[in-house]
C-alpha cells in the first residue's frame, strides 16, 4: 500500500519536473549577480524552458505549464502583465507547427531553431508592448538580451537535458 | 452460399472498422479543435491582462501579489550561490583598482574635511536664519534599509524586489542609494517591496536642473539613461549639469540628487543616474510623509 503511494508520488513528481525545473530556471534570471553586463541585459530564461520542454516533452509540458510559467513571470516581473504569457504562447504555437522538422535532429539544428523562433517571439512581444506604450522600446537591449539568451541556450538546455535523462522515466508515462 | 456468408461478414467487418475510424477521427478533430480554441482563449487572456493593467485592476494586483509572495523567498534562496559568484568576480576586479582608489580617496578625504567645516558653519547659520524667519521645516523622514533580492533589467522593464520584512514601506515611498534617487516603491506584498527604477518606462519624476532651476520631467524608457522631457525650448542645458528632484507633485521632496546630463541633442536630453542601478545590494526606503499624487490616486481607486 505504502509502496504504491510512494510510486504514485514519485510518478507525479516526475511528471511535474519539467514545470518545476522551469520555475527554478525562470526565477534564477532575477538573481542579482553583480556583473554589470548580465545585470543590465537579462536573457529570457522562460523562453528557453518553453522551447526545450515543448520540443522534447510535449506530453509533460502542456498549455497549463505555459500559463503557470507566464503568470509566475508576470508576478515577479514589473513588465507589462500578460506580455510574457503572450510570448510563451507564441513560442508554443511556433514549435507546435514546426515540431516535425526538429524531430530526431542533432543539437545544432535544434539550437538554430531556437535562434530563429526566439527572435520571432521576442520581436512579436516587443511589438505588442511597444503598441501598448505607444512608443518603441529600446531594440538594442532586446537584441543584446536575445544574443545572451542564444549564447546561454546550450548551457541551460544541458541542465534541462540532464534532468530529463536522469530523473524522468518514459515507463508508465 | 458459404462464400456469400463470408462476403457479408467481410463487408460488415469493413463497415464496423469504417465506423470506428470515423468516430476516432471525430474525437481527434474535437480534441484539435478544443486545443485550438484553448490557444485562442489564452492569447485573448494575455491581451486582456495587458488592457487590465491600463485600468490598474485590483484583481490583477491581488493575483500578482499572491504569486510574488511565493516566488520572492525562492529567489531569496537562489541568491546565495549567485552572491558567492558575484563576490568572487568583485574580488578580482577590485584588486586591480585598489592602489589608484586609495590615492584618490586620500585626496577626496582632504577635500571632505574642508567641506565638513564649511557645512558645520552653514548649518549653524541656517538654524539662526530659520529661527529669525520662523520657518516651519518639512516633517523629518523615516527610513529603513532593505536588501535587494531580485532584479530585472531588460528591454521590457527595469525593477527590483527588496526585502523589507515588517517595516512599514508603502506605495510611493522614495528609494535611495548613497548616490541619490533610485526609484519608488510600486507595491508591498508581505515583506517584499517591488521597486520601479528611474530607468523604467513607467517612471516619471518631476526634476529640475540644479544650477538653472529649469524644470522638467525625468522619463524612463527602459534604457540605462532616462530622458529629460518637458524642458522649455529656450532652456540652456549642458552636459554635466546636475539633475535634482523639483518637489512638484509631492511624491519626492525637492533637492534630492537624481543624475547628470550625459547627452544633449535636438531630439532629446539624456540623463545618467548617479548610482549604478545594476549593482545595488542594499537600498534605503525613505518615507517623507508627503503622500502626494500617488496616495490620492490610490484612494480614488479604492473608492
Amino acid at each position: 500500500m505504502n509502496e504504491d503511494l510512494n510510486e504514485n508520488i514519485l510518478s507525479i513528481l516526475q511528471k511535474m519536473l519539467p514545470l518545476l525545473s522551469s520555475i527554478v530556471v525562470l526565477l534564477s534570471a532575477y538573481i542579482p549577480v553583480g556583473v554589470p553586463l548580465l545585470n543590465n541585459v537579462r536573457p529570457d530564461f522562460g523562453l528557453i524552458c518553453v522551447y526545450f520542454w515543448v520540443l522534447h516533452r510535449p506530453d509533460l509540458f502542456n498549455l497549463f505549464s505555459i500559463v503557470f510559467l507566464g503568470i509566475l513571470d508576470m508576478a515577479v516581473s514589473s513588465a507589462l502583465p500578460g506580455a510574457s504569457l503572450f510570448a510563451y504562447l507564441m513560442m508554443y504555437v511556433l514549435i507546435y507547427n514546426t515540431q516535425r522538422f526538429f524531430n530526431a535532429k542533432p543539437f545544432v539544428v535544434i539550437w538554430y531553431g531556437f535562434i530563429a523562433l526566439s527572435l520571432v517571439t521576442l520581436l512579436a512581444k516587443w511589438l505588442v508592448v511597444s503598441i501598448y506604450y505607444s512608443r518603441f522600446l529600446p531594440l538594442s537591449m532586446l537584441i543584446l538580451g536575445y544574443l545572451i539568451g542564444v549564447a546561454l541556450y546550450p548551457l541551460v538546455s544541458m541542465i534541462l537535458a540532464f534532468i530529463q535523462n536522469k530523473f524522468i522515466q518514459d515507463e508508465g508515462l | 452460399m458459404i462464400k456469400q456468408a463470408f462476403r457479408v461478414k467481410e463487408i460488415d467487418g469493413n463497415f464496423f472498422m469504417k465506423r470506428r475510424r470515423s468516430l476516432f477521427l471525430h474525437l481527434n478533430q474535437l480534441r484539435l479543435l478544443a486545443k485550438k480554441f484553448a490557444l485562442v482563449i489564452l492569447f485573448l487572456a494575455a491581451l486582456i491582462l495587458m488592457l487590465l493593467n491600463k485600468n490598474h485592476s485590483l484583481i490583477l494586483d491581488q493575483t500578482s501579489g499572491a504569486v510574488t509572495k511565493i516566488a520572492a523567498p525562492v529567489v531569496g534562496v537562489l541568491v546565495v550561490p549567485a552572491k558567492l559568484l558575484g563576490r568572487g568576480y568583485d574580488y578580482f576586479s577590485e584588486l586591480s583598482r585598489i592602489k589608484s582608489d586609495n590615492q584618490s580617496l586620500r585626496a577626496e578625504n582632504k577635500k571632505l574635511r574642508l567641506l565638513q567645516d564649511k557645512y558645520r558653519a552653514l548649518e549653524i547659520e541656517n538654524k539662526l536664519l530659520s529661527d529669525l524667519l520662523n520657518y516651519v521645516p518639512l516633517p523629518s523622514a523615516g527610513f529603513m534599509s532593505a536588501r535587494v533580492v531580485a532584479e530585472e533589467n531588460n528591454a521590457f522593464s527595469h525593477s527590483m524586489v527588496a526585502y523589507v520584512n515588517d517595516g512599514n514601506a508603502e506605495k510611493g515611498d522614495a528609494v535611495l542609494s548613497a548616490g541619490g534617487i533610485v526609484g519608488r516603491v510600486d507595491k508591498v506584498i508581505d515583506g517584499y517591496a517591488k521597486i520601479i527604477l528611474i530607468t523604467d518606462i513607467n517612471s516619471k519624476i518631476p526634476v529640475m536642473i540644479e544650477n538653472s532651476r529649469v524644470r522638467g520631467v525625468l522619463s524612463g524608457d527602459n534604457t540605462m539613461e532616462p530622458k529629460l522631457i518637458f524642458v522649455p525650448l529656450d532652456a540652456k542645458v549642458n552636459i554635466g549639469d546636475k539633475i535634482v528632484t523639483s518637489g512638484v507633485s509631492g511624491v519626492f521632496p525637492a533637492g534630492l540628487p537624481v543624475g547628470q546630463v550625459s547627452a544633449v541633442s535636438k531630439r532629446e536630453i539624456k540623463v545618467k543616474p548617479l548610482t549604478a542601478l545594476e549593482q545595488l545590494e542594499y537600498v534605503k526606503i525613505v518615507k517623507y510623509g508627503l503622500g502626494g499624487l500617488i496616495n490620492s490616486q490610490e484612494e480614488k481607486r479604492r473608492e
